[in-house]
């Protein structure tokens, strides 16, 4: 209930912010000009509007979950609102959570405002509802309840640009870290090459909510990665939403 | 020193650290699992579309050689990555683009072309890199070399003469290219020329070793052509008798041979009358 | 009487800039606040009043000590919901209006017909016209007042103000003090913090002055200024200052008007009498007790 009542007020929050309608017309302006790059391929036109298209979603996507989860919990403390709401009866966990998901609430409500924009374009295009897109924007979610986690993590203690940064290279980490294995394999076995696996298992691997190449190709996607790539981001998540409550629990507010 | 008495009621550290280990260990080992599932796709894999290097630069805010490097970086990545089966489909269009970013770039058209020739099988490809990198780099002679070489293996010898020649005629190259020009000529039987080259290059020679090289080679073109003029006479002969002559002399007898041609070195060439055929006394390499 | 907070020993620390410099803001704070009362805090600034305020509430962390409300540790939820909070210079969610703010509180509390409560509320506050406006567009007064509105929104036993009065006009500060009197009379206890004495002298029952992080002093009002009288002021005309100087202190004469600063009760009679005998005029009769602000300045200089 009090979570609740702190995701609403967080929603509201963020729904005002500016920031989002900028972004917004950004990613819908991409979309609609992945037209205009259609035309400069060599090849197969439509896909390249669907890969541009979901890029621009994930892009947006990410850019709105760390600008505005950043700022969060640094503007609360900020600007002292946090005094007054944390002096009710609610536990420190509960704003974390309630943060949380009111943000994840409000970029919800982006993404299927730009999921609509992306299948009218690729409507005009091929004249079919292409309805597997949505399975590559699910985990576009999924990748940024992660990001969100993170973003929120980060603003508990640091400023919002150190914040940005984190988080930012959180991602960037996460959609190369799967180039370490390779590496890995040509380390002699041994201590060193232990330690270095368990560190590539603890590192962010983002590319296992990367559905986008294969479902604009139409490739063949074992079934199974699916529940395992869901359980990974929603346990990677709670792993970093404990962080930001255990961090959070024992902060003075000077 | 934390006071026990200020905690509060609910999540208290404990279980929340023991939830953060939970939560770490179920990822790390959801992980190892998802790796273990093999994908259909790498990152770029099958790509349909690509767009032209000239409006790739565009997008480089002046850093066209930079992408081109990059380009190149992912490219070798692609192509050894066995997994993606259809990956030489776009070869030369992608080594055209780095080629379109940074013309001056020399290694990629090498490698290109090497990844082309010996891993896709394509000698077309091959030399269509090689081409652009002589097009943009017309100083460089090692495409054309590089050109004749596939095409010399693949025993396409009117092309390798073709850019055996070009090599030649560039300054800087070195001498061994005339050399494999007159080979090449030899090869699609143009014995004339062959003759023609491997005697300039006799003639022109600082040294003992390349002299030694071209006789021998004068040495070969001589016995090719001689093979060829006493074949021409057997078979006459054959047709004529039905039967090959006993020696060669036969044919002078029978009029198909004005004389019997002798070696570079003067000897006899060796005729077997079983079989027909005709050879040198020796090799022409052990001279 | 039942003691609703309670203080013992609390000792507070700070570790700040890059290479860690611990000030030690509170030195061993104990203090009690009994129920129904108006307990004021004193201190100059930077005493550590905000400090212990932040310390109840549980924005802050002691490393020693022992706090205690309504019989239960203090950052225990049940001992929360009986609390409210007014922090100094407060800020509020600017994107909310008035209603609003007040409805997402009330979240927080299990509560029953909230609109109705809000409504009440903001009336009560002198708001209800203000409800549906941003509060980024609230002015300083405004702000204070639905600061006050959310901190009584749960009809609290304990409230906690952290210089409620300053900032304000004195209009403001008449209705703030108001407010405050009717609160106790509701039965609920006020703590307050403040550095403006003639506010305290006039509400509070029970005070505490803390100076540099340690409790100087600390009682029921009455019983820490005496009721002694120091001196009375006298303004007279129709006398010679000449004749006033055995019984007191000229402190100015202008154009007949003396005031005059008297010692002693016998020299009053004395001055008296003499106005009366040469048929001049007192003005006005003025005894000056001890103020807080004196025993404050004086508990002071002690340091």
């Amino acid at each position: 209930m009090k979570i609740q009542a702190i995701a609403l007020n967080t929603f509201k929050e963020t729904i005002r912010d500016r920031i989002l309608f900028l972004l917004l017309f950004f990613a819908a302006v991409f979309i609609v000009f992945s037209r205009l790059l259609a035309l400069l391929t060599v090849g197969d036109r439509v896909k390249i509007i669907k890969d541009v298209g979901l890029s621009s979603i994930s892009l947006f996507g990410v850019l709105m979950a760390i600008l505005m989860g950043t700022g969060l919990v640094y503007k609360e403390i900020d600007k002292k609102t946090i005094y007054t709401l944390l002096s009710k009866p609610i536990h420190r966990y509960q704003f974390i959570l309630g943060k949380f998901f009111g943000l994840v609430l409000t970029l919800s409500l982006m993404l299927l405002l730009m999921s609509l924009v992306y299948l009218i374009v690729v409507f005009l295009h091929t004249f079919q509802i292409e309805w597997k897109m949505l399975i590559a924007i699910f985990f576009i979610f999924v990748e940024l309840l992660l990001i969100t986690s993170v973003a929120i993590l980060f603003s508990c203690f640091s400023t919002p640009i150190l914040s940005s940064v984190f988080s930012l290279s959180f991602y960037l980490i996460g959609h190369v870290s799967w180039g370490l294995e390779t590496l890995i394999q040509k380390v002699k076995p041994g201590f060193g090459k232990t330690l270095a696996q368990i560190f590539y298992t603890f590192l962010p691997d983002l590319e296992n909510f990367n559905f986008k190449t294969e479902i604009v190709h139409d490739l063949p996607i074992p079934s199974n990665i699916y529940s395992f790539s869901l359980l990974y981001g929603i346990f990677y998540t709670l792993f970093m939403l404990v962080l930001a409550m255990l961090i959070f629990r024992r902060r003075d507010f000077i | 020193m934390k006071i026990d008495v200020f905690r509060a009621k609910g999540l208290s550290s404990v279980f929340l650290a023991f939830l953060l280990i939970l939560t770490c260990g179920v990822f790390m080992g959801l992980k190892l699992k998802i790796d273990d599932i093999t994908r259909n796709k790498i990152p770029g894999a099958s790509i349909i579309y690509i767009p032209s290097g000239k409006y790739l630069k565009f997008g480089t805010f002046g850093n066209p050689s930079l992408l081109a490097d990059l380009v190149y970086l992912w490219a070798i990545q692609y192509f050894s990555t066995y997994t993606i089966v259809d990956r030489y489909e776009n070869l030369d269009r992608i080594f055209s683009i780095i080629a379109e970013l940074d013309p001056r770039y020399l290694d990629p058209y090498e490698v290109g072309a090497v990844i082309a020739y010996y891993e896709a099988e394509n000698l077309e490809m091959a030399l269509k890199i090689l081409d652009k990198g002589l097009e943009k780099n017309p100083d460089q002679w090692i495409f054309p070399y590089e050109a004749g070489q596939y095409a010399r293996f693949r025993k396409e010898y009117e092309l390798a003469q073709e850019y055996f020649k070009k090599a030649m005629e560039i300054e800087g190259a070195p001498d061994f290219m005339k050399r494999l020009y007159a080979d090449a000529t030899f090869m699609t039987v143009d014995y004339k020329s062959s003759w023609e080259t491997w005697m300039e290059i006799y003639q022109t020679a600082e040294d003992e070793r390349i002299k030694k090289i071209a006789s021998n080679h004068l040495y070969r073109v001589k016995a090719a052509i001689d093979r060829r003029t006493i074949r021409r006479a057997i078979i006459k002969f054959h047709e004529k008798y039905g039967r090959n002559p006993s020696d060669l002399s036969r044919l002078i007898r029978a009029g198909f041979l004005k004389s019997i041609p002798k070696d570079l070195d003067g000897n006899e060439y060796i005729y077997d009358p079983k079989t027909g055929k005709v050879g040198t006394s020796i090799i022409p390499w052990k001279r | 009487m039942t003691t609703v907070l309670k203080i013992e020993d609390v000792h507070k620390t700070f570790k700040t800039g890059f290479i860690p410099k611990k000030i030690k803001i509170l030195q061993g704070i104990s203090l009690t606040v009994e129920e129904g009362e108006i307990f004021g805090y004193l201190g100059p600034n930077g005493a550590g009043k905000t400090t212990t305020l932040k310390c109840i509430l549980g924005l802050l962390f002691p490393e020693k000590g022992k706090i205690e409300i309504f019989g239960y540790p203090h950052l225990h939820l049940k001992a929360k919901e009986r609390v409210g909070f007014l922090p100094e210079n407060p800020y509020f969610y600017d994107y909310l209006t008035a209603s609003e703010f007040l409805r997402f509180y009330s979240y927080l509390f299990s509560q029953k017909k909230r609109k109705e409560k809000i409504d009440n509320l903001l009336s009560l506050v002198g708001l209800e016209k203000s409800a549906d406006l941003q509060l980024r567009k609230f002015s300083r007064g405004m702000l204070q007042r639905i600061g006050l509105a959310q901190a009584i929104l749960h009809d609290p036993s304990l409230l906690l103000l952290d210089e409620p009065l300053g900032g304000l006009d004195p209009l403001g500060r008449k209705e703030l003090r108001d407010i405050i009197v009717r609160l106790k009379q509701e039965g609920k206890t006020v703590f307050l913090s403040s550095h403006i004495l003639q506010d305290i002298e006039m509400i509070c029952d029970s005070v505490a002055i803390i100076v540099n992080g340690q409790i100087i002093n600390q009682g029921v009002l009455r019983d820490l200024i005496s009721e002694k009288i120091l001196f009375t002021e006298i303004t007279l005309s129709g006398i010679s200052p000449k004749e006033l100087e055995i019984s007191g202190e000229c402190v100015s004469d202008q154009g007949g008007m003396i005031l005059l600063k008297v010692f002693d009760e016998e020299n009053v009679d004395k001055v008296l009498e003499l106005v009366h005998s040469r048929e001049g005029k007192i003005h006005s009769l003025i005894p000056r007790t001890e103020t807080l602000e004196d025993l404050f300045v004086e508990m002071v200089k002690q340091r």
